[in-house]
């Protein structure tokens, strides 16, 4: 999750502030990663065991906040972006920060009939600040979205400490808040193949860059590639995208947007991009063409030469 | 007629205008040092000259890391997936190789620290 590789990066705050400004915001992002993590025993994987068993279970008001603010998100996104299938994610072996490749993958059989009995997070009822579960196979993994909300609350922090020209970056996906002095931030999106940069932006004021992609987390089988995204639909990876990024103002919608865009792939993106009601987003597809909305297009700068083949959706 | 200072000027002019373009139009992507992050430590800047190994200790333990003609990689790592050593050398400003099961980035940064951070 995003435990590993926060990098924050400060412009303008002397050192005092700095320093106290980012030890706060640490430590949120370590606090909320214990507490959204879908795999080491905690706070969530209780709710799901619990729930599994057909129990009620009480909520902290933030979490109701964010189980509610994802089951929206799922809804705008025809449920592509689906926090409930985490048995799913678990079965394929990414409950692991390190799944080994040499260990094939499920059986056929096993992931349709898991994907088969399609949980989402519809199937929470919440009374007050109770939760019960309808569906036995619901079990609750929030992936990115939670990195959206910690950088978000990590970005609180370090507004309360007096910090206005920041960058919280948490294993990649960031939110950038300002300027550096006398320039805007400059940002570079990692190019989905090999270790270079495929393009970048400029930031300044407050805008959230997110990006999911199948070289995030992956494994490799007798030569085919298996990465971390699930389609809820068909229980496998999707095969259409590389990588999805989304570009918005201020806090929000972040890694549920990116991965609902890598589950639509070319075919289905402009759904999702109408559905979620996101400005600028780009798909890069598998085979390398890259989709892109008007408002992004306008401002992204390709870093790689010769520039890739650009096609355009109107949403 | 020119005098012999304006020769002077206009001979310093183009002996200089090498520079400029260097300066200004040069490849600002050339890479110069290796920032490595490890989680919960301070970032660490190395020049990307000389021929060295390092080790960086992570959470599951020891990853080892090598600088040499200018490039950087990933020797080993104790993770199963092995995708940072198989992300091989990395030599221009803006390459980036991680072992996120062992907490470990390494940039490469070039003359100008073309990007603030970096998206992936």
């Amino acid at each position: 999750m995003f435990g590993t590789l926060v990098d924050l990066t400060l412009w303008g705050a002397n050192e005092d502030q700095a320093q106290q400004a980012t030890a706060a915001a640490i430590h949120t992002l370590n606090a909320l990663h214990h507490r959204w993590h879908a795999w080491e025993p905690g706070p969530l994987t209780d709710i799901n065991t619990r729930l599994t068993r057909g129990e009620t279970v009480t909520l902290e008001p933030d979490q109701v906040e964010v189980i509610r603010g994802a089951q929206e998100l799922s809804r705008q996104s025809a449920y592509l972006f689906n926090p409930a299938i985490g048995r799913l994610i678990a079965l394929w072996g990414f409950h692991s920060d390190d799944r080994p490749s040499n260990v094939p993958p499920p059986a056929p059989e096993v992931i349709r009939q898991l994907a088969a009995r399609h949980p989402t997070l519809d199937d929470l009822h919440f009374d007050g600040n109770k939760l019960s579960s309808a569906n036995p196979a619901l079990e609750m993994d929030f992936g990115a979205y939670v990195k959206s909300y910690g950088v978000d609350r990590a970005i609180e922090e370090l507004r309360r400490h007096g910090v206005s020209n920041a960058i919280v970056n948490a294993g990649g996906d960031l939110r950038a808040i300002g300027r550096r002095g006398d320039r805007p931030w400059r940002i570079g999106i990692r190019d989905p193949r090999g270790a270079g940069i495929l393009a970048s932006v400029e930031i300044q004021g407050d805008e959230s860059v997110f990006t999911s992609g199948d070289y995030e987390r992956f494994f490799e089988y007798q030569g085919k590639r298996y990465h971390h995204i699930i389609d809820p639909r068909s229980g496998y990876p999707p095969s259409g995208a590389m990588s999805a990024t989304v570009i918005y103002p201020g806090s929000g919608v972040g890694g549920g947007a990116s991965t609902a865009l890598m589950v639509a792939g070319p075919h289905g993106w402009l759904d999702v991009v109408r559905g979620m009601h996101l400005q600028q987003a780009m798909l890069v597809a598998a085979d390398r063409k890259i989709y892109l909305t008007p408002a992004l297009a306008k401002r992204l700068h390709f870093e790689v030469d010769p520039p890739p083949t650009v096609i355009i959706g109107q949403p | 007629m020119m005098t012999r200072a304006d020769w002077i000027a206009v001979l310093l002019a183009i002996a200089l205008l090498p520079g400029l373009y260097v300066r200004y139009w040069g490849d600002s992507s050339q890479a110069e040092a290796v920032r490595i992050a490890a989680n919960g430590q301070q970032d660490i800047t190395i020049p990307l000259s000389g021929n060295r190994r390092f080790t960086v200790h992570g959470p599951l333990g020891e990853s080892v890391i090598e600088i040499r003609d200018g490039r950087v990689r990933f020797i080993s790592s104790p993770c199963r997936g092995q995708q940072c050593v198989h992300s091989g050398w990395l030599a221009h400003a803006g390459d980036l190789a991680a072992c996120l099961p062992n907490g470990i980035m390494v940039t490469v940064t070039g003359r100008d620290r073309r990007f603030d951070s970096i998206n992936f």
